[in-house]
């Protein structure tokens, strides 16, 4: 396992929440942004017609994945896309956490692509990030 | 807890309930500056900090404001359209209508709408709501005064609002969203007119007359809203001395600047809600006259009312003025309120109840009962009893589809997989709430309206 997520059967009722799993930070915060891509629609039905590159940095790791999914919610609303992927990097230099991400995607288009749900938001409902001693896991409740 | 909490339900509503009601609606008793009761309506369900279904009311001088007793999606409310047409008219053309309609009204994931807004403009749409439109052409001015608040909530400062919300926000007037949010024409039968005095009085007549349910809020731009003031109200409870036992409860006192920030903003993404209502019933207005001829007014497309079920305002009550939040809770006022519409006056408040898209829904009417009781407050729709992946376990939207088109409802969605989420029997069954409600005397029943058409997203 490198990165890995599943989505949460119990957790919110009206929700949708997901599990996300990696050996490393780096891997957690691919598994998470996975989960969201596919909360929104399939991946393989989006093309790659629209790019973002985006840096943040946070010295609390709990609360840069928060802001990075936070920041891919923003964006499809802003620009009107669902994704294809999200390649990124995580890198803990000088006392802070530095993400540099890529989001690609295309214009939404319920023609051509599966769409699933409009997520309005990322909660703090049971949100959490942790270390369990052989890998990392982080806890989503996502609003749709 | 510094006031009891009150459930409103029957052994079988309450047995349906999830836990997670209970925890939260005890959460609400702490607050600082509640009043009388945490109280909690019988569709009530789990929601963020405060429980759907949950009505609280504060003190304006010593109490709080909190995002999470108003729900993320601002001003999230029922509209219903009135017609004089009746199934004998509809049926043989319910396809094309509803083809019609999912082209007219943009749904689903990152929908945008069809009114192109400059900042100004949205700035306007924040400041003025349902005015706007109205003035835009997007509607008839006499729709306003069928409007909570006139469609226009005082109070909105645009300047309260983040660049963000405002991105999210301005290609949005005018679309459904996805989730629970949905179109549907709907049937008033005589056998389910309950009163037929009160309904005739507000343009429900029955004899299979056709009628248009529209539920869906402020989409991104109030989710915004709320998120951001999360955020700022995190780091002011530690400045105030508040402490709260979840973090969605995150709250501020109403009078510091923080809680007069957001109560601005929320404000703001209320009227923009308003107005995502109004420009949808325009092109509702516009689709039914393209399919059927006659102009909109020819054909009786009279608001009935929109009302909001997620806000939070500032109300009078023998305590004096208290900030009332409605979360997944509609404002219920019976006909002594002078806060009313003359047109409401002898009837009470509208009050519109969605069901599942597999049942009915409900026209209720508000009482002076509620208002004594609840401050004013009633349910807002059926409210689900299995989780969205469990539903979408049992059932496959196609299938979904297919089986509703054999009991004569139409559906037309953009997710599949969405559909699936809101089957039927992933909700309460909405005539026992209703009975509640009713048993409760805080509503009174007016008429159940059957589906037989639904745009989801």
């Amino acid at each position: 396992m490198a990165s890995s997520f599943r989505f949460l059967e119990d957790i919110a009722l009206a929700d949708i929440a997901f599990e996300a799993e990696g050996d490393s930070p780096e891997d957690l915060f691919r598994g998470a942004t996975q989960a969201l891509i596919e909360t929104m629609a399939d991946p393989l039905t989006v093309s790659n017609s629209w790019t973002r590159h985006i840096t943040k940095t946070d010295e609390e790791l709990e609360a840069l994945l928060f802001d990075w999914l936070s920041e891919m919610v923003y964006w499809k609303d802003a620009a009107g896309v669902v994704f294809h992927a999200a390649p990124l990097t995580l890198k803990w230099t000088q006392g802070e956490w530095t993400l540099c991400g890529t989001l690609a995607g295309a214009a939404v288009n319920h023609q051509v692509q599966e769409l699933r749900n409009d997520v309005k938001g990322i909660t703090k409902h049971l949100y959490r990030v942790e270390e369990t001693g052989t890998h990392w896991r982080a806890t989503v409740v996502v609003d749709v | 807890m510094l006031v009891p909490a009150r459930i409103y339900a029957t052994p079988t509503v309450l047995q349906s309930m999830d836990s997670g009601v209970f925890d939260q609606v005890t959460n609400v008793a702490c607050l600082p500056g509640i009043q009388r009761y945490a109280l909690c309506m019988p569709d009530g369900h789990w929601g963020y900090g405060f429980p759907i279904g949950g009505v609280a009311a504060f003190d304006v001088r010593e109490g709080i404001i909190s995002p999470g007793g108003v729900g993320y999606d601002v001003n999230c409310g029922m509209r219903l359209i009135r017609t004089d047409l009746t199934l004998v008219d509809v049926q043989p053309r319910l396809e094309r209508l509803m083809t019609e309609l999912f082209r007219r009204v943009p749904a689903g994931v990152g929908a945008g709408g069809s009114v192109k807004l400059t900042r100004g403009d949205l700035n306007a749409v924040m400041a003025e709501g349902a005015r706007w439109c109205v003035e835009q052409g997007y509607g008839w001015h006499r729709d306003l005064a069928r409007i909570e608040e006139g469609g226009r909530i005082t109070g909105a400062d645009p300047s309260a609002v983040s660049d963000q919300a405002v991105s999210r926000g301005i290609n949005q007037l005018g679309t459904l969203g996805s989730g629970n949010h949905y179109l549907e024409v709907q049937v008033a039968s005589n056998d389910r007119i309950f009163d037929s005095t009160t309904g005739a009085a507000l343009g429900i007549t029955g004899h299979d007359q056709i009628v248009i349910m529209v539920h869906c809020g402020s989409r991104g731009f109030g989710h915004q809203v709320a998120s951001d003031y999360l955020k700022v109200f995190a780091k002011a409870m530690r400045r105030y001395g508040i402490s709260v036992k979840d973090q969605q409860l995150a709250c501020a006192p109403f009078r510091s600047p923080e809680g007069q920030e957001y109560f601005t903003a929320m404000n703001c993404a209320a009227n923009t809600a308003f107005a995502n209502r109004q420009v949808i019933t325009h092109h509702v207005r516009e689709a039914f006259s393209a399919v059927f001829g006659p102009s909109a007014e020819e054909l009786g497309m009279e608001l009935v009312y929109d009302v909001a079920h997620n806000i939070a305002k500032v109300e009078r009550y023998p305590e004096g003025d208290l900030l009332v939040h409605r979360k997944g809770a509609t404002r219920a006022f019976g006909p002594g309120s002078m806060a009313l519409s003359p047109e409401f006056r002898t009837t009470g408040q509208p009050v519109i109840c969605g069901g599942s898209m597999e049942t009915g829904s409900y026209l209720l009417v508000g009482t002076d009962q509620a208002v004594s009781d609840t401050f004013g407050s009633t349910m807002h729709g059926s409210g689900r009893t299995m989780s969205r992946a469990q539903a979408k376990k049992q059932v496959r939207g196609e299938q979904l589809q297919q089986q509703m088109k054999q009991r004569g409802i139409l559906v037309k969605a953009v997710s599949m997989s969405g559909l699936a989420e809101e089957a039927g029997f992933a909700y309460k069954n909405i005539s026992d709430v209703v009975e509640t409600v009713e048993r409760a005397g805080i509503t009174k029943k007016v008429a159940e309206l059957r589906p037989i058409g639904n745009i989801k997203g």
